[in-house]
């Protein structure tokens, strides 16, 4: 039994080493993300990365980066999917527009904005957050009156997305 | 000083977001509520959706005085302006109207004949790809050499080497071969932005940023391959390499952008270099006597709170009395000294003039309550990571400016291009207001004028347009003065309420002393227009203030375009006629307000008014004053910007 105590301390002691960690991640996670327009989001997505527990406010910037990709190759995947059925001249011109503007943010924004933040030029992030931000609101307003936008949803998740990695980024100025 | 959200309602009259005090721990009642009232507002959120169709980010913003903007355009606005926020360059100081998701707002896809108009034909630009900074622009051996931040494989930032212009005149250019790429350790992240000095010997040094491997800031020693080659094609770099390394306090990704050195009164050199400790931007000194090994200044040549990062630094003194500008060195009494650094922060370049104090390296600003970086502007548009240097060959200080787009990534990739240089400018001391520059187009400009078209006189009635019959309108250098009418200045009332270009309602909104100006790059109907004008406030002390603003908000009928308002104060002296000069280049228009004092630059994308369709007119739009109008227009000739012939002979 005397035997027990020490053990018991020992592993409490382990146990209790884990908390500050975890605790000072997610609190990093919790203070960035309220500098940030969609606290909610901003938290989700970034402690769905494993990396998060682990990252400075730079490495937050970068799963931002990484998670705005990851929606917009989605919504591309899902515009092209429609306008392969789309017969609706207007419908198909919009689809169009809006592969276009994708394309600007999965290779063009997001690429840009990862150097930047990995290279200390974090004005090129921001700048290319809001773009990408734009982009996707720019394509849910290529949809009129009819045709409504089949992809509203997942425009609003881009556009918040790349909001919140600008408002990170921009913590790196 | 975190970056605006364009698409919520602001929470605060500068626009910043509440940054987070520190993170409280919850507890576990407060975690339940927060899941409660979590899922109660997905809820709602759902229900907005299913909806009728609602924006799903709201527009609507309060501007300074508390109350929503109202337009009084003649024409209903259905456009709602897409918001470039601060990052991109422009103040974020603008109402915005409600932008509902409606049958009008489709968005304009750009074509080929709209976006190959938008190339320029007599500012710098490379024949394709991403460029930014100005770099190391010097005169050497008969020749205006030009480098420049340049991504060859695309048309966005990255993969950065030195790209490399000449030109006899500074207009006129022809394209050299790369000049430096990111072939070495030091520099294989980025050849980025450095200065030139000329020793006095005639040598030149090059000193530029490199990041590294390992993406830390260092700065590098180049030097041309065979100082007889006029153009200067081949350079090496110093085997050494890096030549000096952050130091101490200084965070290995805060430090860049070395400048031109200067001589102390002991022989060496000096040079600076921005950074910043905190939130405050400083410019480091450090002196050298080879340019190799170098030492570093306690302190700062200058700091300032609060202004974050102090990129592309610049220092250079000014003549007070005299028409000329003044090699780097020259220090003395007639002599002011600039500080200028552009801001990480709101990408913007601010200048100060004060006093050098050369024994211990530091400045201090004639006026600290417009400090660098909290005072006056080089430009109210678009322009940053300006560089200026000495013109030996026609004693002239010359400034640079990086003119990036304000159109969308898509369109950029599309047109397969991005960004321009300013045209260059003079820089002189404004001695009549002591505390401007004055920043006015190279005179080799004029040697594009074609044909001119002048106007005498034109009186322009409260509340008209008068078009300017010149023919083709993409291409023009507009010199124009205007005369406000006398009584009209006396009899208006003036009033408490401040002013300023990016809340106001734009050119359509109306009082009783402005706005007037020119409509440039204007179709026929007027459906596109971008107007640079005057617009005079009185205080309820009589006092007149005059404002000098260009407004974007009907310049396009794109939808992803920049559409703020520039603009600012500019000081008009006693008997001073307001006047104005304007280039209008294709996708670029910088205009400058008595003589330099203040200027805007924007970049225009016009989908109507372009080719044959654009067409420049005259403005009054104030209640209760004529304004009467002089003005020169030439037709602009095009520079023929091209690749220097293999033949040698152009």
């Amino acid at each position: 039994m005397a035997n027990m105590i020490p053990l018991v301390i020992l592993q409490a002691a382990i146990s209790f080493s884990f908390l500050p960690g975890s605790y000072s991640a997610s609190n990093l996670i919790e203070t960035t993300c309220k500098q940030t327009p969609f606290f909610d989001l901003c938290v989700s997505s970034l402690q769905s990365d494993p990396r998060s527990s682990n990252a400075d406010v730079a490495g937050l910037a970068h799963i931002a980066a990484d998670n705005v990709n990851v929606k917009a190759t989605a919504n591309l995947q899902q515009i092209t999917g429609l306008l392969g059925g789309a017969t609706d001249p207007e419908l198909q011109k919009a689809l169009q527009g809006c592969v276009d503007k994708y394309n600007a943010i999965i290779q063009a924004d997001i690429p840009v904005a990862i150097e930047a933040i990995l290279k200390g030029n974090p004005k090129f992030a921001v700048s290319r957050a809001t773009d990408a931000a734009n982009e996707a609101q720019s394509c849910e307003k290529g949809f009129a009156n009819p045709p409504k936008s089949p992809i509203s949803d997942s425009n609003k998740v881009v556009n918040q997305l790349s909001l919140v990695l600008q408002s990170i980024a921009s913590l790196l100025l | 000083m975190a970056d605006t959200n364009p698409f919520l309602p602001k929470s605060s009259s500068d626009g910043s977001y509440p940054t987070g005090s520190q993170a409280t721990r919850r507890s576990p009642i407060k975690e339940q509520l927060t899941i409660f009232f979590g899922l109660l507002a997905v809820g709602l959120f759902a229900a907005l959706l299913i909806g009728k169709n609602g924006s799903y980010n709201a527009h609507v913003h309060e501007n300074k005085h508390g109350s929503l903007a109202t337009s009084t355009t003649k024409k209903p606005e259905t456009l709602g302006p897409v918001s470039r926020g601060p990052a991109a360059g422009v103040s974020e100081k603008s109402n915005r109207l409600s932008a509902k998701v409606d049958g009008n707002l489709l968005v304009y896809p750009w074509n080929n004949s709209m976006l190959s108009w938008q190339r320029t034909a007599f500012h710098f630009q490379p024949e394709k790809n991403w460029m930014n900074d100005p770099n190391g622009p010097l005169f050497y051996k008969g020749w205006y050499h030009f480098f420049y931040q340049y991504n060859p494989n695309a048309a966005v930032w990255g993969d950065i080497v030195w790209g490399h212009a000449v030109s006899r005149d500074m207009i006129h250019w022809l394209h050299l071969p790369l000049a430096m790429v990111a072939d070495q350790w030091y520099d294989v992240n980025g050849v980025w932005t450095g200065s030139a000095t000329i020793l006095p010997d005639g040598k030149v040094v090059m000193l530029y940023t490199g990041s590294t491997a390992e993406a830390v800031q260092v700065q590098n020693l180049a030097y041309p391959a065979n100082p007889n080659d006029p153009l200067l094609i081949n350079w090496v770099k110093y085997p050494g390499n890096p030549v000096l390394v952050p130091p101490p306090g200084i965070d290995k990704m805060d430090f860049r952008d070395p400048t031109t050195a200067w001589l102390t009164s002991e022989g060496k050199w000096r040079i600076t270099i921005g950074s910043k400790i905190n939130k405050t931007g400083i410019a480091l000194i450090y002196d050298t006597t080879d340019f190799i090994n170098y030492e570093r200044l306690d302190g700062a040549l200058h700091a300032v709170s609060g202004t974050g990062m102090w990129e592309c630094v610049d220092f250079f003194p000014v003549s007070k009395t005299e028409e000329n500008g003044l090699e780097t060195s020259v220090n003395g009494p007639g002599v002011k000294h600039v500080v200028k650094a552009s801001l990480d922060d709101d990408r913007h370049d601010y200048y100060a003039i004060g006093t050098y104090h050369e024994k211990n390296g530091t400045w201090i600003p004639d006026q600290p309550e417009i400090d660098v970086g909290i005072g006056i502007r080089y430009d109210y548009g678009i322009f940053y990571a300006a560089k200026t240097f000495y013109d030996q060959n026609k004693n002239r200080r010359v400034l640079w400016g990086w003119i990036g787009e304000s159109d969308s990534e898509a369109a950029d990739v599309q047109k397969g291009w991005a960004s321009l240089q300013s045209i260059p400018r003079t820089i002189l001391f404004d001695n009549k207001t002591g505390t401007h520059l004055l920043q006015w187009p190279v005179e080799e400009t004029e040697s594009l004028r074609l044909k001119s078209n002048e106007f005498n006189q034109v009186t322009l009635q409260a509340g008209t347009v008068v078009p300017l019959d010149v023919g083709s309108a993409t291409q023009l250098d507009i010199m124009a003065e205007f005369v406000i009418d006398k009584e009209a200045l006396e009899k208006a009332t003036g009033s408490n309420e401040t002013f300023s270009c990016g809340t106001s309602g734009g050119a359509a909104e109306r009082g009783a002393l402005g706005p007037f100006g020119l409509l440039a790059l204007a179709d026929e109907s007027l459906s596109e227009q971008t107007p640079v004008y005057f617009y005079i406030a009185k205080g309820s002390d009589g006092n007149l203030k005059t404002f000098f603003c260009n407004d974007q908000s009907r310049s396009s009928a794109a939808s992803d375009v920049n559409k703020l308002i520039y603009g600012s104060f500019v000081p008009v002296l006693e008997g001073e006629n307001l006047s104005l000069r304007m280039l209008v280049d294709h996708s670029i228009i910088e205009s400058f307000a008595q003589g330099g004092r203040t200027v805007i630059t924007s970049r225009v994308y016009p989908t109507k008014a372009i080719y044959g369709a654009a067409k420049v007119f005259l403005f009054n739009n104030a209640t209760e004053a004529s304004v009467t109008a002089s003005l020169k227009i030439w037709q602009m000739n095009s520079a023929f910007i091209r690749p220097y012939p293999n033949d040698g002979k152009f």
